[in-house]
């Protein structure tokens, strides 16, 4: 199939595997136990919308799935490339994945994958879930020594100063981890440290020139 | 291969770029045996024009850019740049190429590299000033479809013969006007040569055939390889008329650009977005180009944007 679509000039969509979602949970314990850090409750799914009415109908249904649970919110966003975001806040991890994965699923069994870029999920300091979006980058790694840590951490240098996200590539199935530090810059160490810490629940990206930037995140 | 968003493949741009194929290959297996049949005099010939493409093939990134005065950029250098390419190549679950800029005011594009591996892309800053986001991301993503369908080395191989044929009629053209036919390079013994010269008159015109037609295969096999691209950029960031626009933009500051600044990035093994010699309007040029006219490109465009626009 490779050379016939090289010699005809065409390519093809990829089949995503969209269940390595659900391993985010057991990582997000991994992460707590050993680092402090549990999901922001935040999360976003990334696409480029393409022009027709065939993507809006489906978004609109989507959004109006999203919307029969009270319990957690939403929200659109679009960012200075042309992508847009849902944003889905749940503390609750399991459900937050749940409904990432009912997101990409929708949009995908309608014929729209190719359109998905990826889905983020934040992470944060134990002691700043849900306000991580505000936290200022620290050059300090050390926390808040009067913040309650649950557990002693694994090591200095494992605890973030800000929020840290867990990127979800869409076309490969595979995570990384992403620390932006500021403006258009990123902790390529901290995102080492955090690769080593989820590599045994998640399927991480072995491709570190995939690991690209998304700067000024809406995801918090 | 769109199926997955109801979009049907093309399969007459799939046709026609197999017919095309086909027939070049057809073309090679002649010439083969004609040269089979001849004894293999121009072995050297082949020899020579493999390693001249190969060279060409191989260093086609590092000629592109030495040509077109590209630069590597990183991500510090060229943040807008190399986001817009980072998430196309995510979209597309594609290896990211480097990527370059070349200082010219010419709004060009143009991606190069003998594998994804190597591929460069590279966009003139003429480009990234004339064209707004959504406008260079469509180029860009024409661009990166050549890196996908690896248009270098499917062009490399195609203009092979062509290449042959081209040397064969000018060392032909050259011995038989230095020596005359049937003489040149063999001593002048006059009697009995009649045959040679014969021969030696039909490889000539063997090779000026093959020639002109390998060069129109050629020229029609890139001109698919272009509306190919078009199809799967446009498919890739979903928006058409995005890449409609910027393909009206650049054609339209192209020919306005004087032709001769334009000559010296005329025959690199690259894949410009839109051909950097402008030629006149004539309906034969259009046989001789690399790339499709604008209004097919235009109506290829038009025709995805409508099957895209069509509810599900």
């Amino acid at each position: 199939m490779g050379l016939l679509n090289t010699l005809l000039g065409r390519s093809k969509p990829v089949q995503s595997d969209l269940d390595a979602l659900f391993a985010l949970p057991s990582a997000s314990i991994t992460l707590q136990s050993a680092a402090g850090l549990v999901c922001s409750g935040r999360a976003g799914v990334c696409f480029k919308p393409p022009s027709g009415q065939g993507f809006e109908e489906m978004q609109a249904e989507v959004v109006k799935l999203l919307a029969m649970d009270d319990a957690s919110g939403f929200h659109k966003a679009e960012d200075s490339y042309g992508y847009h975001w849902l944003v889905i806040e749940d503390a609750d991890i399991e459900e937050l994945v749940t409904r990432v994965h009912l997101v990409n699923s929708s949009l995908s069994d309608s014929g729209w994958g190719p359109q998905l870029l990826c889905s983020v999920f934040g992470i944060a300091p134990v002691d700043s879930t849900g306000t991580a979006a505000a936290a200022e980058p620290d050059p300090d790694l050390v926390p808040d020594p009067t913040a309650p840590m649950p557990e002693p951490t694994a090591g200095p240098g494992h605890v973030l100063a800000s929020t840290a996200y867990l990127v979800y590539l869409f076309k490969r199935g595979t995570f990384y981890p992403f620390v932006p530090t500021g403006h258009e810059q990123r902790d390529m160490e901290q995102e080492l440290k955090l690769k080593s810490l989820v590599a045994d629940d998640l399927t991480v990206e072995p491709d570190l020139d995939r690991w690209f930037p998304l700067w000024e995140l809406p995801v918090g | 291969m769109s199926r997955a968003r109801n979009i049907p493949s093309d399969r007459g741009l799939t046709l026609r770029m197999f017919t095309t194929g086909l027939m070049l290959v057809l073309l090679y297996g002649a010439v083969i045996g004609l040269l089979i049949a001849f004894g293999i005099n121009y072995a050297v010939v082949l020899v020579f024009a493999a390693i001249i493409l190969f060279v060409q093939y191989w260093f086609s990134d590092k000629i592109a850019l030495f040509g077109m005065h590209g630069k590597i950029v990183t991500p510090e250098q060229a943040p807008q740049l190399h986001g817009v390419i980072d998430r196309l190549c995510a979209l597309a679950d594609m290896k990211k190429p480097r990527v370059a800029i070349a200082d010219t005011d010419v709004p060009n594009a143009f991606a190069t590299g003998r594998s994804p591996n190597s591929a460069v892309v590279c966009a003139t800053s003429g480009l990234m000033r004339r064209l707004d986001e959504s406008e260079l991301e469509a180029v860009l993503s024409h661009e990166l479809s050549h890196v996908a369908h690896r248009d270098v080395a499917v062009m490399t191989i195609a203009s092979f013969l062509g290449m042959v044929a081209g040397m064969i009629t000018r060392i032909m053209l050259w011995t038989g006007l230095m020596g005359g036919f049937g003489g040149g390079g063999r001593g002048n013994n006059q009697g009995g040569n009649d045959n040679a010269a014969l021969v030696e008159l039909l490889v000539l015109a063997v090779s000026v055939v093959v020639y002109a037609i390998s060069f129109l295969l050629t020229m029609a096999l890139s001109r698919y390889r272009e509306l190919a691209a078009d199809r799967s950029g446009a498919l890739l960031t979903g928006r058409p008329s995005a890449l409609a626009s910027a393909l009206v933009k650049v054609t339209g500051e192209m020919s306005r650009i004087p032709t001769r600044d334009l000559r010296s990035s005329e025959s690199f093994n690259a894949f410009y977005f839109t051909p950097a010699i402008a030629k006149s309007g004539v309906s034969l040029s259009t046989l001789f180009s690399t790339h499709p006219t604008l209004e097919k490109r235009l109506a290829q465009l038009a025709t995805i944007e409508a099957q895209l626009g069509r509810p599900s």
